[in-house]
């Protein structure tokens, strides 16, 4: 298996691109982050580890990156469903990137922690893209991950399991922190809309103050926005620095979706999107 | 407040199509039904943004009612299979997040469904009114009102 | 400066006390900072990471009305919210997260005094506490501060032992609040504060906070701008967790037709839509003037302006950054080009 220098170098020597997004080690080495390698020397500095948390996705259609022309991108391959979806969406064309899959070993929940059983990320504990389903390039060799307990999954449960008023007041609660920073959209790959719903004005839909109401919209819509988009690499919960546990929206929709419609986001870039068709057999026992 | 359990704000979201000429059906057709439903026309189901729902909430409102086209029936051939795809997705998560379902309710209701419109309207007044006011969405509305 | 030793016992005793006579608490907790039913809750812990987000909620609401108003047939009615005089006990916050206060009045009282700041800050009283907490991303010693400033508290501890604090009565409101409980403190040891202040570990300097002026003042169009602006997300998570990032917006929300409420809301520079006009322009229409103007603000305008630093080396915007953009290290790296 080819190490990602070599590939990277190799693209940006051959002029096939010309900058390849990636991740180098900062600070300590539990950490790593994004770095854009425009010139073959630069890509010395690239790492895969355990550290790799950030989806470079987002990049992908941000205008100060769409600039530099065709891009190479390293991706795990919860990050390539990303880009599947992307490209589902018409956000990005397949022949404008170069995807270079790595074989994932998985990933830690945050910075500054050791890899083992208990930090690992929930998204890696059942994962079955390790291997991305979306590449050009693969590198890397596929390792034993440790095992460990789902919380998140055990936390849906739980809620689940609550009557409605006690749900409405957990998640009161919860969004009640919530300061309308839009980390989580800022960091989310799918969220790349050139303007937000919650930065419309006329009408104002959904209120810009970080009150009660105004977060309970936020949230909801958010989740909403994501329904059958969310590809639950959890950048947006790990962004959130009021420590919101998004990831139970985010993943309680994608569950309906796989319930209902038997729907996984970002697997298959030629299918049409979950909102974006309908059939004709929709459950519709809901409906009087 | 008191008297406000017998009189819930209903909003109703309805294309223009067919609930809405249903109820136009009802009104000529002389039948009476309770009347806490306040009426929003819409081109189609289709255009009913789950925000809207919010909003009513938001406003005030003690459930929501949504109805359109049949399916088969849309003016513009599959506005309301896209609407349906998007509620099943939608009152699921209402109903995770703790809004009870019984306050949302959707039915589909054609041109010539005037009684039906009327049923529709009196059973879902009927189960908001039991429910009482949304005192849940309610207080996330007072914080920061004058005096408050 | 008067020092006094109270034990952690006394100490916690004194905050219960203060607890009963209605004065409020806030305290960093595992979460963030927290205000506190019960002095149990306090953790008095030096060497603990600095929380997510800072404390300027407690002076500077994230969301705040500043109007209400009522229409009637021809005139409107403006009803002015009060801020309620109640005393706030700021209680082990560390010396980066303390100076902010000083630091905001500034703003807040330049040309408009604004009176929701003030009022809460008039009743805010800082009991600082010495850090031993340092990563890689402090660096309060090249912005003038150091993990045992007592600069900005009105009282500041510094830890004898698991069990004993050095307490340095720094401004008349720390001996006001004090007074009544005179008899929990005993003769102060500032020979062992001393020592044990001299022994903190140090975050290096690693900038020359005037030489960083400077060379900001020179180089506007400097393409270094641009290798930050293609890593930058926009998401202002930033400066919402900066102690003394300060910028709001404010708009009007509506009740119904006839009532509603104006509200002052915290924004950010980094998100595209803080300096869009109505007209559609732009004039920060990329991510890295966006990114030029939080290092401008807070290293040349607003020393400039108020001869203060606008940051206080706390490191929050970098450790939380989605995409680890650190503040240290972009103005040292700055600090090297102004050297060259
Ligand atoms: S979810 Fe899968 S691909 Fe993504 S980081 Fe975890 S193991 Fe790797
Ligand atoms: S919503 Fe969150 S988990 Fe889902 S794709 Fe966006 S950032 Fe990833
Ligand atoms: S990141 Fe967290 S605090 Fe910021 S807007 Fe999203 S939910 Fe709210
Ligand atoms: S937190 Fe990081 S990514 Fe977000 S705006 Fe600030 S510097 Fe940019
Ligand atoms: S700019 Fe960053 S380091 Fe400086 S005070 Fe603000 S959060 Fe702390």
């Amino acid at each position: 298996m080819d190490d990602i220098k070599t590939v990277a170098k190799e693209l940006l020597t051959s002029g096939k691109v010309n900058a390849v997004i990636g991740y180098i080690r900062y600070g300590n080495d539990k950490r790593t982050k994004p770095f854009i390698a425009q010139k073959p020397e630069d890509v010395d500095k690239f790492v895969i580890n355990n550290f790799i948390l950030n989806n470079l996705a987002v990049y992908l259609t941000r205008k100060e990156v769409s600039k530099l022309g065709k891009v190479a991108v390293i991706a795990k391959g919860c990050d390539a469903k990303a880009i599947t979806a992307l490209i589902q969406e018409n956000q990005i064309k397949k022949e404008d990137i170069h995807v270079i899959g790595i074989n994932c070993n998985g990933v830690t929940k945050d910075f500054d922690i050791d890899f083992n059983s208990e930090n690992i990320a929930g998204k890696c504990l059942n994962c079955d893209v390790r291997t991305p389903k979306l590449c050009d390039s693969l590198v890397g060799a596929l390792a034993d991950i440790p095992s460990g307990e789902d919380l998140k999954l055990k936390m849906i449960r739980g809620v689940e399991a609550k009557n409605a008023e006690e749900r409405w007041d957990y998640f009161e609660d919860e969004f009640n922190k919530c300061i309308k920073c839009y980390a989580c959209r800022q960091a989310c790959p799918l969220c790349y809309c050139e303007q937000c719903i919650v930065d419309k004005s006329i009408p104002r839909w959904i209120e810009s103050s970080a009150t009660k109401r105004g977060n309970f919209s936020w949230n909801l819509i958010r989740a909403f926005h994501l329904a059958g988009r969310c590809i639950g690499c959890n950048e947006c919960e790990r962004a959130c620095p009021m420590d919101i546990p998004l990831s139970l929206l985010n993943r309680k929709m994608a569950m309906i979706a796989k319930d209902e419609f038997n729907y996984d986001a970002g697997t298959d870039m030629n299918a049409p999107t979950l909102v974006g068709s309908y059939d004709l057999k929709d459950n519709e026992d809901f409906i009087e | 407040m008191e008297n406000k359990n017998q009189d819930p704000k209903i909003v109703a979201f309805v294309c223009n199509w067919c609930t809405y000429t249903g109820a136009d059906l009802a009104g000529t057709s002389r039948l009476k039904y309770q009347p806490n439903v306040r009426m929003i026309k819409l081109p189609c189901t289709g255009r009913i943004d789950p925000v809207f729902i919010i909003k009513a909430f938001e406003k005030g409102a003690d459930g929501v009612l949504v109805s359109g086209c049949h399916p088969g029936d849309c003016h513009y051939n599959a506005g309301n299979y896209h609407a349906r795809r998007r509620w099943i997705m939608f009152h699921k998560l209402l109903d995770y997040l703790g809004i009870d379902e019984s306050r949302l309710h959707f039915s589909w209701v054609s041109a010539s469904e005037g009684k039906k419109f009327v049923d529709v309207v009196n059973a879902f007044t009927n189960k908001v009114k039991a429910k009482g006011p949304f005192k849940k969405y309610e207080n996330i509305n007072k914080e920061f009102v004058i005096n408050g | 400066m008067e020092e006094k030793i109270i034990s952690k016992e006394n100490l916690l005793k004194l905050c219960s006390d203060l607890l009963k006579n209605n004065v409020d608490i806030v305290t960093p907790g595992e979460k963030g900072y927290i205000k506190i039913k019960n002095e149990s809750e306090i953790s008095l812990n030096s060497k603990s990471k600095h929380t997510k987000a800072s404390f300027k909620e407690y002076v500077f609401p994230k969301s705040e009305p500043i109007i209400y108003y009522k229409k009637n047939q021809s005139d409107v009615e403006i009803i002015e919210p009060k801020v309620e005089e109640k005393t706030t006990v700021i209680f082990g916050a560390k010396p980066c997260d303390v100076r902010s206060i000083s630091i905001l009045s500034k703003i807040f009282n330049w040309d408009y005094k604004d009176e929701f700041f003030n009022v809460r800050s008039r009743n805010t009283v800082l009991i600082g506490m010495m850090c031993e907490y340092a990563d890689e991303f402090c660096f309060c010693t090249s912005v003038n501060l150091s993990p045992t400033s007592s600069d900005g508290s009105d009282v500041f501890l510094v830890p004898h032992d698991e069990n004993t604090f050095g307490v340095k009565i720094v401004t008349e409101k720390g001996a006001d609040l004090l007074k009544p409980y005179e008899n929990y403190l005993s003769a102060g040891n500032s020979e062992k504060t001393k020592a044990i202040e001299a022994s903190v570990k140090q975050p290096e300097k690693v900038f020359d906070a005037e030489k960083v002026r400077q060379w900001i003042s020179g180089n506007f169009e400097n393409d270094y701008w641009n290798s930050i602006g293609k890593m930058c997300l926009g998401c202002a998570q930033c400066a919402f967790v900066c102690p003394v990032c300060h910028c709001f917006d404010i708009v009007d929300e509506d009740y119904n037709y006839y009532e509603g409420r104006r509200m002052k809301n915290w924004d950010g520079c980094q998100f595209d839509m803080f300096t869009k006009h109505a007209s559609g322009h732009n004039p920060r229409d990329d991510q890295s003037k966006r990114y030029r103007q939080r290092i401008s603000h807070k290293f040349k305008y607003y020393p400039d302006k108020f001869e203060e630093i606008l940051c206080t080396g706390c490191g929050r915007c970098s450790r939380g950054c989605p995409v680890t953009i650190d503040i240290k290290g972009i103005v040292t790296e700055i600090n090297e080009l102004a050297i060259k």
